[in-house]
């Protein structure tokens, strides 16, 4: 119950903050736009409006999820509102698994308005529900979900502008993983060790990337469902690992 | 014979069991129980920059009793409010401990029993008063509908307009911030507060509205640890007091005991006075102000510097005009406490 009124009082405060509004109207504004670019180019006019709505859900959603994210625990001990909460019966651990329960509730909002407004329009083009762009935004969602649960680990140690870089650097290296993976088999050591370590510690942010087969069909992932099943249990278990690790600092930190 | 005397013995019988019923001696033992047992306290701090330790908070005693407004006075930066946050949990001494009502410093289920008043808080600005309130009622498990009446209670409690009740925090005054403040703290109804600063940067009224709210805490039966730099409010509404100054505990006791030290005033005039009288009366008591040529106006501490003084002027010619006794302020007692730890007097 605590940590669901921490969740609830955090989503009213991020739903505040302009910045995330401003991300969540440039999202539904490049989603807005696919039929435009499909227009100007009419072979390949349903990928680029695919496409484009993919990428824009999951541009606005990776910076709604680090900008709203980073702050939550920050501006609760500058603003000392956390003096209130943690001198009344609630855990520190209460405290974090609410802060990281309304910062995903805000990015799942966020996604889930910008998803419904691109399968609505694709919807509108194709007259048929499109399952397979419903599972690209799923696959975004459960992605956030992983860096909601990266920004907030590192907020408990870190200001909010060396966690931005963090998160986003963490982000855009975990993207690249067929990259470290190949960094991972070079045959000189130093190379293959700081390849393998950066590959296995980091989290695999390209797995949840299956737009790609999506839109180009002729990338073929065998089985689909068990592919996404285990990339949702990959986030998930993640997920508790940092969050785990993010309660063991906080419990620790002095406020 | 036999029935008179069974009704004596139900009688007696009756009389002891109606008074061994009584609460008298459990009475005196809660009344005497410590709210706050601090035993050698000590936050050290290291400075990285400049390679050296930091005391906070150096080895402090302290024993606040059930039931009492207890003052905690001392300079910014004098400790008082990591002490605080040290005994509620929010960082961690690196030596002594503490009981707050009798459970370790820092204990989540101490906490039922307890409230926070931080100095300058900014709440939830964009929640309403109302709102802010229960969701604080929320993080003690109050159920609907008492956390409403609670709420209701608390708001009333500390004199918020009710037509603020519903709107925006950011909207709110300096004064009806501090309200909603101790509405906050006042929500599970605490056994022991800790307040600090409540009346800090208020008008004339609602700085006395503020002060008459907290002094009335204490006919609730509860406890009140308070940080201010208010001394009149402090002499006014705390019973007792403690004066800590670079994290050193240096006095403590009641504001009777405190103001009530023998100060008295001694004017003497006289023209053979200034004929190096001046100096000898330096020598017997620290405060002489001269006053013109044949004039001089001292205070003493003791009995003793009274008889020395008087002595000394009677036998350089001189006349004694006044001896007042006086009484102190707690303004005077913390500035000559501070000073003279500061090796200013």
């Amino acid at each position: 119950m605590i940590p669901l009124a921490i969740a609830n009082q955090t989503v009213r405060e991020a739903m505040r903050r302009r910045v995330m509004w401003i991300f969540l109207i440039s999202g539904l504004f490049l989603i807005a736009m696919g039929p435009v670019f499909g227009f100007l180019s009419p072979k390949d006019s349903q990928t680029v409006l695919r496409s484009l709505g993919l990428a824009a859900i999951l541009l606005a959603g990776l910076f709604i999820t680090i900008v709203t994210c980073i702050y939550l625990i920050p501006v609760e001990i500058e603003r000392r509102t956390i003096y209130t909460v943690l001198s009344k019966p609630v855990q520190r651990y209460q405290f974090v698994l609410g802060k990281f329960l309304g910062g995903f509730a805000t990015v799942f909002i966020n996604i889930a308005a910008m998803g419904i407004v691109f399968l609505v329009l694709i919807y509108t083009q194709e007259h048929k529900v499109p399952m397979d762009m419903l599972l690209g935004v799923v696959m975004t969602f459960f992605q956030m979900l992983l860096l909601a649960a990266l920004s907030i680990f590192f907020s408990t140690f870190t200001t909010p502008v060396v966690n931005f870089f963090l998160s986003f650097g963490v982000f855009m290296v975990g993207n690249l993983s067929s990259v470290t993976d190949s960094l991972a088999s070079n045959p000189n050591p130093l190379v293959s060790n700081a390849g393998k370590i950066v590959h296995y510690l980091l989290p695999n942010f390209g797995n949840f990337n299956i737009q790609n087969s999506i839109i180009h069909p002729t990338i073929e992932i065998k089985n689909q469902e068990v592919f996404m099943m285990q990339n949702i249990i990959y986030a998930i278990v993640y997920s508790l690992v940092l969050l785990t690790l993010a309660v063991l600092i906080f419990d620790r930190r002095e406020v | 014979m036999s029935d008179l005397y069974s009704e004596v013995v139900r009688g007696s019988v009756t009389v002891w069991v109606f008074f061994s019923t009584l609460p008298l001696g459990k009475e005196v033992h809660i009344l005497m129980a410590s709210a706050i047992k601090i035993d050698g306290l000590t936050k050290k701090y290291i400075d990285v920059w400049q390679k050296q330790e930091v005391i906070a908070v150096n080895d402090l005693n302290l024993d606040v009793q059930e039931g009492e407004i207890f003052g905690f006075l001392g300079r910014n930066g004098a400790g008082k409010t990591t002490t605080i946050k040290m005994l509620l949990g929010l960082i961690f001494p690196t030596g002594g401990d503490a009981t707050i009502l009798g459970k370790p410093m820092g204990d989540n289920s101490v906490k039922q029993s307890l409230a926070y008043l931080p100095e300058e808080t900014y709440f939830y600005d964009s929640m309403t008063g109302w709102d802010l309130i229960d969701y604080y009622g929320r993080l003690f498990k109050i159920p609907q509908p008492e956390r409403a009446r609670r709420v209701q209670q608390c708001l009333e409690k500390v004199r918020l307009q009710p037509d603020a009740w519903r709107r925006a925090v950011r909207g709110y005054s300096k004064g009806m911030r501090q309200r909603i403040g101790i509405a906050q703290a006042l929500i599970n109804d605490p056994k022991l507060l800790f307040l600090d600063e409540p009346t800090s940067g208020l008008d004339p009224i609602a700085h006395a509205e503020l002060r008459d709210i907290v002094g009335s805490l204490k006919d609730e039966g509860k406890t009140v640890f308070l940080s201010s730099h208010q001394l009149a409010d402090v002499e006014l509404i705390c019973s007792r007091i403690a004066i800590i100054h670079k994290g050193k505990l240096l006095t403590t006791g009641t504001i009777k005991e405190l103001v009530e030290g023998e100060r008295t005033e001694i004017v003497a005039q006289g023209s053979a006075l200034h004929n190096g009288v001046f100096a000898k009366l330096k020598s017997i008591v620290p405060s002489v102000s001269i006053e013109g040529e044949d004039r001089v106006r001292l205070i003493s501490t003791s009995a003793e510097e009274i008889n020395a003084v008087i002595d000394l002027v009677r036998g350089a010619q001189g006349q004694i005009v006044a001896v007042v006794p006086q009484k102190r302020t707690l303004e005077d007692v913390f500035v000559e406490t501070i000073r003279r730890e500061e090796g200013e007097i």
